[in-house]
């Protein structure tokens, strides 16, 4: 059984989620403020985080800078009922793994922390070790390794990668890359995918355009001489 | 700024001082590339036509200026070694002629040099006596006298566009340098700076200066709205979204559980948001309509107690145990006011509304009168709000107590308050009374403005 962490302020939301998602075979842990939140998400093992970004106290980007600072990294969906897209994007460069503008259906929560779980690499379907253009990716070891620097990622960061390298030089597709990393298609203007990528861009040792963006169509690797 | 600091003051000097500039460096500049005609020795032959009239002394001696020598020659100046009269010049001529005369009288050899529409000859010496005579000039002179003239005026001309066309590009450059700066930065602004690049512009202290100063704060105060305004749009689109999520959350619930006891309790939350929703859509619009001025002003004499009574008659209507915690204290200060009934009892009602809903005890209203203004009071009993946070208070969607988010008020009341106070003309002020609680102080001026 998955144990979900939500960290939210608005209780009566709170307790109906619990109730959906108690009721999908989770096992949910409340925190109604960023403190308490923080506390949980480092104290105990939750396999995902559900994260509001409106919350008293520290908020949620600053809880989720400092989970990650303290190198936890546990998925997390963003939950935000700010309207600006920078908003939501924010979350995801900060180190999120999706997010979920309020209102959303029910549903569609309970898809997206299933679709995050089912991808991540303890269950992942193909273990083995793949390697391309100075990259080695060994979900085995749950170790990416670029140019033999050991790379900080977090669990969808390392998806796509592990994606993009076993494709060996072809253009994977955004839709695809998602699928793989996220578990779901992309939808309209999401630019979630493009701030993941922003992010192992990043953390690369040397030249982030080794992972080339191919207008209208995805991303590849291409060999750095 | 000083009358000394005035750009048009500063123009004018300019101006003034550039033109006498071009104006006397062009004639300094004819003067000196103007040829003038150099004196040549006088020719023979006159020389030897003139010989017999002066190489006798006498003669010579009694040749004063305007005597005819001989032919067209006439005696322009004399000067005697002695005598009372030593030195006499042709009073017909020009002053600058006669200082022509005196300078030729000491030249060493007899010369020719034009003078105006004559030929000034000489000087002729004889026993320390000396004169200079005038003919007429030939037309050949005359034609040379022309062409040398046209040159010095095309040279003049010339020297004048020169000299006026660099100080024209100065002065351009001087003015146009900081309009430039200034139409660059409100682009600048325009796009959404909020502090333009304008050098050195606002620490001058004429009136570009000024524009630059009050540019620069007008950009300031655009980004300070442009900020207020998102994020009041982002608070606004906070709590619309948060209602319509748990909404969604329960309609969905109650759909699952048809039959289960539960459904009641989903129906009610969905009830409570629905309700939420639409109060805040409400003040939200109120607040937009009081800010933009799109409130009508319905005046007629409002009896502001009898006002409060029928406020507190509703509350209590809505729930009892608030005709128990008002209190309002009776005083002859209470006023008929020529004012808008409507907004004034929107400015009161939030502001008891909220006592009532944030403290548990009692809330005692009162109206305190001097001669310009009356001052109605809310208090409470509650734990007051801290001193910097109290400011904050009159801000849409601000709320001291975060704890109680979303069981109190929509967080737009106090704003709306201050709104329509001040669309009547009044104020709203908060301050934690010495005795503990908050008191909230509208002062509405006696005579409306």
């Amino acid at each position: 059984m998955s144990k979900l962490l939500l960290v939210d302020d608005d209780a009566e939301l709170s307790s109906m989620l619990e109730q959906i998602l108690t009721k999908e075979g989770f096992q949910l842990t409340l925190a109604a403020d960023g403190e308490t939140g923080l506390e949980r998400a480092l104290s105990g093992s939750y396999d995902l985080i559900l994260l509001d970004v409106m919350l008293p106290g520290i908020d949620g980007f600053q809880l989720l800078q400092r989970l990650r600072q303290q190198g936890r990294n546990t998925p997390v969906i963003m939950l935000t009922a700010r309207g600006d897209d920078e908003d939501r994007v924010a979350g995801l460069e900060l180190g999120a793994d999706d997010y979920l503008p309020k209102p959303f259906y029910p549903k569609e929560l309970v898809a997206r922390v299933k679709a995050l779980l089912r991808r991540s690499p303890n269950t992942s379907v193909r273990p083995e070790k793949s390697e391309y253009a100075g990259f080695v990716v060994d979900p085995s070891q749950n170790e990416a390794r670029c140019d033999e620097t050991r790379l900080e990622l977090t669990p969808t960061e390392f998806d796509i990668l592990r994606t993009l390298v076993r494709a060996g030089g072809e253009v994977v597709s955004k839709d695809a890359l998602s699928v793989a990393a996220l578990g779901r298609s992309l939808a309209p203007f999401d630019r979630s995918l493009d701030v993941h990528i922003s992010n192992i861009r990043k953390k690369l040792p040397n030249e982030p355009e080794r992972i080339q963006t191919v207008r209208g169509r995805g991303y590849r690797i291409v060999q750095f001489s | 700024m000083r009358w000394y600091h005035s750009l048009s003051l500063r123009l004018l000097l300019l101006f003034w001082i550039l033109l006498f500039a071009v104006a006397s460096s062009g004639y300094l500049l004819a003067l000196w590339f103007s040829k003038p005609i150099a004196p040549e020795p006088v020719p023979a032959t006159v020389q030897s036509s003139l010989a017999p009239i002066l190489s006798d002394v006498t003669t010579f001696r009694s040749l004063t200026p305007g005597r005819l020598v001989a032919g067209d020659y006439r005696v322009a100046a004399s000067l005697a070694p002695s005598g009372p009269e030593r030195l006499q010049l042709d009073r017909t001529l020009s002053a600058a002629h006669r200082r022509m005369l005196m300078q030729q009288l000491e030249a060493d050899e007899p010369q020719q040099v034009p003078l105006g529409n004559r030929m000034l000859l000489g000087p002729f010496r004889l026993e320390g006596y000396r004169i200079l005579v005038t003919r007429p000039i030939t037309v050949d002179e005359r034609e040379q006298q022309v062409i040398s003239e046209q040159q010095t005026q095309r040279v003049q001309t010339l020297a004048l566009l020169v000299g006026s066309l660099a100080i024209a590009i100065l002065l351009g450059a001087w003015l146009v340098m900081p309009l430039r700066r200034l139409t660059h930065a409100t682009r600048e602004i325009a796009r959404g700076s909020e502090q333009p690049d304008l050098r050195r512009l606002p620490r001058r202290n004429d009136e570009l200066g000024e524009l630059a100063r009050a540019l620069a704060s007008t950009a300031h105060d655009l980004a300070v709205s442009r900020d207020a305004q998102r994020r009041l749009l982002s608070d606004v689109s906070h709590e619309l979204r948060s209602p319509l999520a748990r909404m969604q959350v329960a309609l969905m619930l109650s759909q699952d559980e048809a039959d289960s006891p539960e459904r009641g309790g989903h129906m009610a939350q969905l009830g409570r948001d629905l309700e939420r929703l639409s109060t805040i859509i409400e003040r939200i619009l109120s607040l937009s309509r009081l800010e933009n001025g799109l409130v009508k002003l319905q005046t007629e004499p409002v009896d502001v107690r009898k006002l409060v009574g029928q406020l507190v008659k509703d509350l209590t209507y809505v729930d009892a145990k608030h005709g128990e915690r008002l209190q309002v204290r009776e005083s002859d200060d209470w006023p008929v006011l020529e004012s808008d009934p409507e907004l004034l009892r929107l400015v009161l009602e939030n502001l008891v509304r909220n006592a009532l809903q944030y403290t548990d005890d009692a809330v005692e209203i009162s109206c305190e009168a001097t001669a310009s203004d009356y001052t109605m009071i809310i208090r409470d009993h509650g734990p007051g709000v801290p001193a910097e946070h109290l400011a904050q208070l009159f801000t849409p969607f601000y709320r001291a107590d975060p704890s109680r988010n979303h069981k109190a008020g929509v967080g737009l009341g106090m704003a709306l308050s201050l709104r329509a106070a001040a669309v009547l003309g009044g104020t709203v002020n908060a301050r934690n009374h010495p005795e503990g609680g908050l008191e909230i102080q509208v002062v509405i001026p006696a005579q409306a403005t």
